[in-house]
């Protein structure tokens, strides 16, 4: 066994050291300062407050997590990515809600009145299906091209969820979301829910984890880096991006169907390009082509809001712009210096 | 070194039949039928533009053709797709080193050996418990072309040498039955050139087949069995080297009549 | 005949005939059902796609100068329709709700600065270096610099007194046009060997008519509006400049691959529409009511005066735009540089300057193509990027990189998004012109006039 590399102490040491050379400091006190910045919230503004942000996070995660093995490891930057979580939210709400409009005036949508864990893998595969879809025509493009026909799903995405109004009620929204019950055991504590979303968060993570750390995983870097030559290996790069398209989408629709059900209520104003935009951000502030890099852009994400409240003079209602401008910002500084994202492994 | 006496026609190897290609009007290839043997060192010689790099990208599906047939052993084919080019027995290396470059050393040839299916892939682990032989390859061929040291590193991060070494060796991984070689020697210092004619040599012992792509007529000379020459798109002869390079067309094509 | 039935043997080129056949179908079944409402269609997708076509002509004139995605260009179109209601909206909101904004004057009146600053420095640095020495040049242009911001900045916080405040800037411009323009006639077309009598003819007319033009100015408070669209172009123009000039350039030299680049300029854009939310509050706005706003009844189709006038725009911006790319010498410098910038760099060009040049140029079309959109509808935040797709789908219609094909692909994809949306409802209208992309990126991808 000593022939393979992998497993000598020496060696292993030894790339121990030049990975932590290599990424340099920058990676690392992001990390710190990040996990610093949550505990220092956490203590400021109680564990009420700690355990909602928590759950936003754990959604924000599966997503950019999610979209990381689109964007990073596979090298398509899709910004279309919000659209399958919207389907996964609308999946959610459609299936779960049994709220009856009929008395409200506006249009009323079937009722199905299902479980949440009956809805959820509807969502999946929902998601998954349309990526499908999606994805057999997507395939043939790459680069800029590749970004604005991806624009161009959020935005079908998001005028289906706005003007398909027998589906989803357009622009009232579906309300009254169920939050999900196993056996007598309704989760519906802030705190329940965060657990769930966390259990999500770490199969998501894991799923991933084990993909990119497989022979596929550095098959879809090898197609990131240079498709034509893994075409010239033997590889059908075709199906190879399809596949992780598809598992990406459903990540996405997972983690709309948990955002459904914890904001009980759904409109088309949560999967405006906007948000897709601001994911893409995410995943690149984070680090491309790495699954830890991608937690920490959602939790910096998630934190940044807070940390808004500290400038002075900002009025409270500005809050997300500011966090949009700092991000804008950082893009900007990052492509200059720093072109893999804080904790990233594959430069653009 | 013994040299076989090669005609064309007794051998079935890779054959093309009025192969062209167009790129925009202007012929790239033009009606090109000739025959690559299926043993020894073959080496594709002609002038700058002479259509013979285009020739190996047509072969392994880089291009699409036009017009033509090319038959490998005994099938023939209207349309070869890239992904199909390792199951036609066929690997290549490139005249503009293209490595995956954000990705090992150790990565570069493990993507090479590692499982064509895609849902098996998905659990195929081989740095792992899994493709102990996987790992034995790799660690075979990096030991050969002498990049062991390195396989940690980033293949964007070597040499100029070592970059064109690692691209022989990535085909080399793959075990097939013909590496096409898009111009091994260019740009190499003697000692590299040197390791490559080695590779070359130990691959034609084991029974392999090489073509490879030279304006280095020293070398063509030292290495190949067999030659082909093309001259502006067009397949002008091929035979054995010493044959070849004497007649007075070849001395024209170089020369510039 | 044969040739017809050899494209057709290739089965993504029976497909796209199959389909261009069906819209052809649909459109002409549509004309036939009803005339009027069919030439009432055409009409608005001509005036929706002279706006594209806005867009798309300087998207492209970039797009094929750097080959790198600008985003900010959407942000610019946002700033063509926002400056005008920054400058107007006593007008529009009747003074209930206040936007002027001493922070956003100032900012604007810094950017100003620096490009003159900028400006300055190419145009005269090194040709006047040797005469008045480098110290006097450095002073004299930072102290014109801060004049000029302080000017932009003194435009923007009187808005009310835009028509005075501009007029002696207008007269110099038109005076110096005069000159110019004068002068070249004379040589070129008329080949006059009378130099002196006309030059210091042209001269004393050229200031007549500057000064004739400016109390004129200065006297009819109706051109506010017009002058703040030229103000509200020149700052988005600015911020484009500067951008380029100040970020773009070491961008560049660092970047990898235009991904990189079009990374950054979404950064960008991000911040300048939060920003933009910010200083405007994210509901939409109108524009105040432009010249031609009574509608004529033609052949049972109702037509907007100022639809017409966005179209003429878009065709003499076209004019424009060709006469400068084909027959100026910095026509040619930019397309050198679209061919290939490394080669234009050792010829001998500046391509700094000229692409900072043709950021200016292109982000102008951007904020006129916003501005007139936004007084055709309403003003949004999100509208700069919406505008920025459209005119890339434009562009990619029209084949990329070209600029008949820009504004060919501009009212083209007005049109089918107007006729798409017949039998749908109007939201659809984004739906249309993404199906429209990806089926001509499928079927039909170097779009209809490819660049050579």
């Amino acid at each position: 066994m000593n022939s393979s590399p992998a497993t000598t102490n020496a060696s292993l040491m030894a790339r121990g050291m030049t990975a932590l050379r290599e990424k340099g400091d920058i990676e690392l006190y992001a990390n710190v300062f990040v996990i610093a910045w949550a505990v220092i919230i956490t203590l400021w503004q109680g564990t009420g407050f700690a355990v909602t942000l928590g759950t936003v996070f754990c959604i924000w995660a599966i997503l950019s997590v999610s979209l990381n093995l689109v964007v990073g490891y596979t090298g398509l930057l899709s910004v279309g990515h919000i659209g399958f979580f919207g389907i996964g939210a609308y999946g959610m709400a459609i299936l779960t809600s049994d709220t009856s409009y009929e008395l409200l005036r506006t249009e009323s949508i079937a009722q199905f009145g299902w479980p949440f864990f009956a809805a959820l893998p509807v969502c999946v595969i929902a998601a998954g299906a349309v990526a499908l879809a999606v994805g057999a025509v997507f395939n043939r493009f790459r680069d800029d091209i590749y970004v604005l026909v991806s624009f161009g799903f959020a935005i079908i995405a998001f005028n289906v969820f706005l003007s398909w109004r027998g589906l989803t009620r357009g622009a009232y929204g579906i309300r009254d979301v169920a939050r999900p019950k196993i056996g007598s055991w309704e989760v519906s504590g802030e705190l329940d829910f965060l657990i769930l979303c966390a259990v999500f968060l770490l199969i998501v993570v894991g799923i991933s984890w084990f993909l990119v750390s497989s022979s596929f995983g550095r098959v879809l870097k090898a197609i990131r880096e240079d498709e034509q030559v893994a075409q010239v290996f033997g590889y059908r790069t075709t199906f190879y991006k399809l596949a992780i398209w598809v598992i990406s989408a459903m990540m996405a629709g997972l983690a709309g169907g948990l955002f459904g059900s914890f904001t009980t209520f759904v409109d088309p104003n949560s999967f405006i390009l906007l948000e897709s935009m601001l994911l893409v951000s995410i995943v690149i502030l984070g680090g491309l082509a790495s699954i830890r890099g991608s937690l920490l852009g959602a939790l910096a994400f998630v934190l940044l809001e807070e940390g808004m409240r500290f400038i002075p003079f900002l009025p409270s209602e500005f809050v997300g712009q500011a966090r949009q401008v700092v991000l804008g910002v950082l893009l900007v500084l990052l492509m200059l210096f720093r072109p893999q994202g804080l904790a990233g492994r594959y430069k653009l | 070194m013994t040299h076989h006496h090669i005609d064309p026609s007794e051998y079935f190897g890779i054959q093309t039949i009025g192969l062209t290609k167009q790129f925009g009007g202007v012929k790239a290839l033009d009606n090109v039928t000739l025959t690559i043997p299926i043993f020894g060192i073959t080496s594709v010689v002609g002038p700058n533009g002479s259509g013979k790099s285009t020739l190996v990208n047509l072969l392994t599906g880089v291009l699409p053709y036009d017009q033509g047939i090319v038959k490998i052993e005994t099938n023939s084919f209207e349309v070869i797709h890239a992904y199909e080019t390792p199951g036609h027995g066929i690997t290549r290396t490139f005249q503009e080193v293209r490595l995956f470059d954000q990705m090992t050393v150790w990565d570069n040839l493990m993507v090479v050996l590692t499982n064509r299916k895609l849902w098996a892939s998905m659990i195929e682990r081989s740095n792992g418990r899994q493709g102990a032989d996987h790992r034995e390859k790799t660690e075979e061929i990096l030991k050969k072309v002498g990049m062991w040291e390195k396989r940690d590193s980033m293949a964007e991060d070597l040499s100029y040498g070592q970059r064109k070494l690692l691209e022989i060796g990535r085909a080399m991984a793959l075990e097939v039955q013909v590496y096409i070689l898009d111009e091994p020697f260019a740009g190499l210092f003697p000692q590299m050139l040197e390791r490559v004619k080695d590779l070359l040599r130990e691959l034609r012992a084991s029974g392999r087949t090489v073509v490879f792509i030279s304006h280095n007529m020293d070398i063509v000379r030292e290495l190949s069995d067999q030659i082909i020459v093309l001259e502006s798109g067009k397949f002008l002869m091929s035979g054995e080297v010493d044959k070849i390079l004497n007649q007075p067309e070849v001395i024209r094509a170089y020369l510039g009549t | 005949m044969t040739n017809a039935r050899a494209y057709l043997a290739n089965r993504s080129n029976l497909l796209a005939s199959v389909l261009v056949a069906l819209v052809v179908a649909y459109i002409g079944w549509k004309v036939t059902e009803s005339p009027e409402q069919a030439l009432q269609f055409a009409f608005n997708g001509m005036s929706v796609g002279a706006v594209y076509a806005l867009v798309a002509m300087g998207f492209t004139i970039v797009y094929s100068t750097v080959w790198f995605f600008d985003m900010y260009y959407g942000a610019a179109a946002a700033l063509g329709a926002y400056g005008v209601f920054y400058l107007r909206s006593s007008e529009t909101l009747g003074g209930l709700y206040e936007v002027n904004n001493p922070v956003v004057n100032g900012i604007f009146a810094l950017v100003v600065a620096g490009v003159v600053l900028w400006a300055l420095h190419t145009a005269f640095y090194y040709r006047l270096r040797s005469r008045f020495g480098e110290k006097t040049l450095r002073i004299g242009g930072v102290i014109l610099a801060v004049c000029a911001g302080a000017y932009a900045g003194a435009v923007l916080t009187f808005p009310s007194n835009l028509h005075i405040t501009l007029a002696p800037t207008i007269a110099i411009i038109a005076a110096i046009a005069i000159v110019v323009c004068g002068r070249a006639l004379n040589t070129r077309i008329f080949r006059s060997n009378l130099q002196k009598v006309p030059t210091i003819a042209l001269t004393i007319g050229g200031i007549a008519v500057g000064v004739g033009l400016g109390i004129w100015l200065a006297d009819s408070p109706g051109s506010k509006l017009y002058l703040s669209w030229g103000v509200s172009c020149f700052i988005a123009g600015s911020v484009s400049l500067a951008l380029y000039r100040g970020l773009y350039v070491y961008m560049r030299q660092r970047a990898r691959s235009p991904l990189v680049m079009l990374v950054a300029t979404l950064g960008i854009l991000l911040a300048f529409s939060a920003l933009i939310v910010m200083v405007f509050e994210p509901t939409p706005r109108p524009l105040p009511e432009p010249f031609g706003n009574e509608t004529w009844k033609v052949a049972g189709a109702s037509i907007k005066g100022f639809n017409v006038f966005t179209i003429a725009v878009a065709c003499v911006g076209f004019v424009g735009l060709l006469w400068l790319l084909k027959m100026t010498t910095f026509g040619r410098t930019v397309r050198a540089i679209g061919d290939d910038e490394e080669v234009a760099k050792v010829v001998g060009i500046n391509t700094t300057v000229i692409i900072a040049i043709v950021f200016f140029i292109g982000a102008v079309f951007a904020a006129l193509g916003g501005l007139l959109s936004g007084h055709d509808t309403a003003i949004q935040p999100r509208m700069g990027l919406l505008l920025l797709l459209k005119g890339w789908i434009a562009s990619v219609v029209g084949g990329i990189g070209n600029l008949q094909g820009a504004i060919l692909g501009g009212f083209i994809l007005g049109m089918i998004e107007q006729f798409g949306i017949w039998d749908l409802a109007g939201e659809w209208r984004d739906v249309v012109s993404f199906v429209v992309l990806i089926l001509f990126l499928s079927f039909w991808p170097t779009g209809i006039l490819p660049r050579k």
